[in-house]
């Protein structure tokens, strides 16, 4: 359903996608994962032809996404990182909308509806302004909006941003059922591992505009990922403990050993002078955040730079204010 | 949320409703929108007819002067106001478009199937809609709550009024894909109303303006559009008689349409607050 192959962007002299290739087949839910600024929101504003490519291939169906978006448009639902609802109208009145603009009229219309708000459980809040609802409510909503028609192909930028847990997990569900039994392609773009794992998406790895690792997200942690002692010094990290297997990065240094608990006093006993220093010590069992430590020599942080054209767009706000803490 | 049955597995949106559907859901949107808050329309209509009633006795010896014998001043305060404050809804033009921005949805109509022309054309709608229900309730309750007597065809008044409200919603979308925030619109639409409401011969008869005002008066809308009602009311003009007005106020739209077409860029940014 979605191919991409080569796509480059860069503005001025950042470069945001350096060569993305990625194919999503229907029914497929691919976890787009990386840090802030990784390129995921350019990745999915050049797809829906929110902003041009410099270079590359798009293809969504039998469409050419870059030469002909209009078409593409078609079959592509968005919800965007920002929160996008119309304050001052009711949620029927809102998804209304999303539905008339894609085709959808009368009957047909309100049955999507009455579904869509089942499944986001908001069907007592059918006739309630916008503006009156939390945070976490507008954002189910706004995803609302892109899922009403069933599109085949499904972006979702961050969407359980600023999200409840229990929206959140109501919000999985739905996707998952949308590729499942409506056999839509998502691809599903978020900094946070747990939903990816959740969802049991493929996953793209991106990291410095390139997707560095595709695949099941579980052949990918076996072939990668291993499990380590993570220590984390005040100033610069030794180069290396006694004889083990270690790698550094600035104040991290990184002990690879498929028994990290076993091997934890072994490693304590070596650190030797460098021991007043330590300030950290934490267990690293095989997952998609080792995943990536594997493949960039770096731990995953979700908090960078973000990835958006400088400028180009409107900053966090409202509903969709970035939460990175309490609620996840 | 499940399937019935294959045919209503993800496809494609029914393509049955086209372009034409894809404006008007952009259009019934923005009445939507438009009912939830009608507060500005009322505003708009309220305010100009209390200013017809302060205005209204000191035109009446202006135009006694001018050679309307038995005026009351209503032959100028009622069009007057009506043509001023139509200018004030210029500004709703750019509201509606700069809002999008501010709600963050114009990213989600842009990845819409609708396109950009389909989008602004659904948006133009219910600015002209409001332009034409503010002028004809103007006139609409003006005429007899302040004793306007028109010596003309009164449906006359109707496509000068159509022909206004395109010319301003036309200078609006201008203005619009002009400005990068709604504060530098809000400016230029309070600044321009004034100055071409008062060139125009809105705010006081055009006659009564300086040699040098009235020889540029006819290169602004507010002109044509006085020139229009003031045929009606005034001369015993009818439908043949305000042509030439309408014409020209469909130029002025042509011409701001087309300086829409060119300044207006799709992925702006547009900033709504501050």
């Amino acid at each position: 359903m979605l191919h991409v192959a080569d796509l480059r962007k860069s503005y001025g002299d950042h470069v945001a996608l350096n060569g993305v290739d990625l194919d999503v087949e229907a029914g497929e839910i691919c976890g787009v994962l990386g840090p802030n600024g990784a390129g995921k929101t350019t990745l999915v504003s050049v797809i829906c032809g929110l902003i041009s490519a410099d270079a590359g291939t798009v293809t969504v169906g039998p469409f050419d996404a870059l030469a002909n978006n209009d078409q593409a448009r078609d079959l592509i639902g968005l919800a965007p990182q920002e929160t996008g609802v119309y304050p001052s109208l009711s949620v029927r009145d809102n998804l209304r909308f999303a539905g008339q603009l894609v085709g959808l009229w009368g009957a047909e219309l309100g049955r999507r509806i009455d579904e869509v708000a089942e499944a986001f459980e908001m069907v007592d809040l059918l006739d309630r302004r916008a503006h009156g609802m939390s945070g976490g409510e507008q954002r189910r909503l706004h995803t609302a909006m892109a899922i009403l028609h069933r599109p085949p192909l499904l972006l979702l930028d961050e969407p359980t941003t600023g999200v409840d847990v229990g929206s959140r997990v109501r919000l999985l569900r739905t996707i998952k059922n949308l590729a499942g039994e409506w056999g839509s392609a998502v691809c599903y773009s978020t900094h946070y591992l747990p939903e990816v794992e959740a969802l049991d998406a493929t996953v793209a790895i991106i990291d410095e505009g390139r997707v560095i690792a595709r695949g099941g997200s579980e052949d990918l942690i076996a072939a990668h990922a291993t499990s380590a002692i993570e220590l984390r010094f005040e100033g610069e990290a030794p180069e290396t403990l006694a004889s083990l297997p270690c790698r550094r990065s600035g104040e991290v240094l990184l002990v690879e050993t498929p028994h990290p608990a076993a091997e934890l006093s072994a490693v304590m006993g070596a650190l030797g002078g460098h021991s007043h220093r330590l300030r950290a010590v934490e267990l690293l069992q095989p997952n998609l955040e080792t995943l990536f430590l594997a493949l960039t020599g770096r731990r995953y942080e979700a908090d960078g730079p973000d990835d958006d054209p400088p400028g180009d767009q409107p900053s966090r706000s409202g509903a969709g204010v970035e939460t990175d803490g309490s609620d996840r | 949320m499940g399937p019935t049955d294959a045919s209503t597995a993800a496809r494609p949106p029914s393509r049955r409703s086209g372009a034409r559907g894809r404006i008007w859901a952009v259009t019934l949107q923005d009445l939507r929108l438009m009912r939830a808050d009608y507060s500005f329309l009322v505003i708009m209509v309220l305010m100009p007819l209390v200013v017809m009633g302060f205005l209204k006795g000191a035109f009446a010896p202006a135009m006694v002067q001018l050679g309307v014998p038995d005026a009351n001043g209503a032959e100028q305060a009622v069009p007057g106001a009506a043509v001023v404050f139509s200018f004030f809804l210029v500004g709703n033009v750019g509201y509606v478009i700069f809002r999008e921005h501010g709600w963050h949805t114009w990213v989600r109509l842009r990845a819409s199937p609708a396109s950009t022309s389909e989008i602004l054309a659904g948006k133009m709608f219910a600015p002209v809609l409001s332009s034409v229900l503010q002028l004809g309730t103007l006139f609409g309750v003006g005429i007899p709550l302040y004793g306007l007597r028109v010596t003309g065809s009164l449906p006359a008044l109707i496509p000068v009024s159509l022909a206004l409200a395109v010319c301003l919603t036309m200078l609006g979308l201008a203005l619009a894909s002009l400005c990068r925030t709604i504060m530098q619109l809000n400016s230029i639409v309070n600044v321009g109303t004034l100055l071409l409401g008062g060139l125009g011969g809105a705010l006081t008869p055009v006659e009564s303006l300086p040699a040098w005002a009235q020889t540029i008066a006819p290169g602004v809308p507010s002109y044509w559009a006085m020139r229009g009602y003031r045929s009606v009311i005034l001369d015993g003009g009818g439908l043949s008689e305000v042509w030439l007005p309408v014409a020209v106020l469909l130029g002025f739209a042509l011409a701001f349409a087309a300086m829409a077409r060119v300044l207006f860029k799709v992925d702006d940014t547009k900033v709504f607050m501050a």
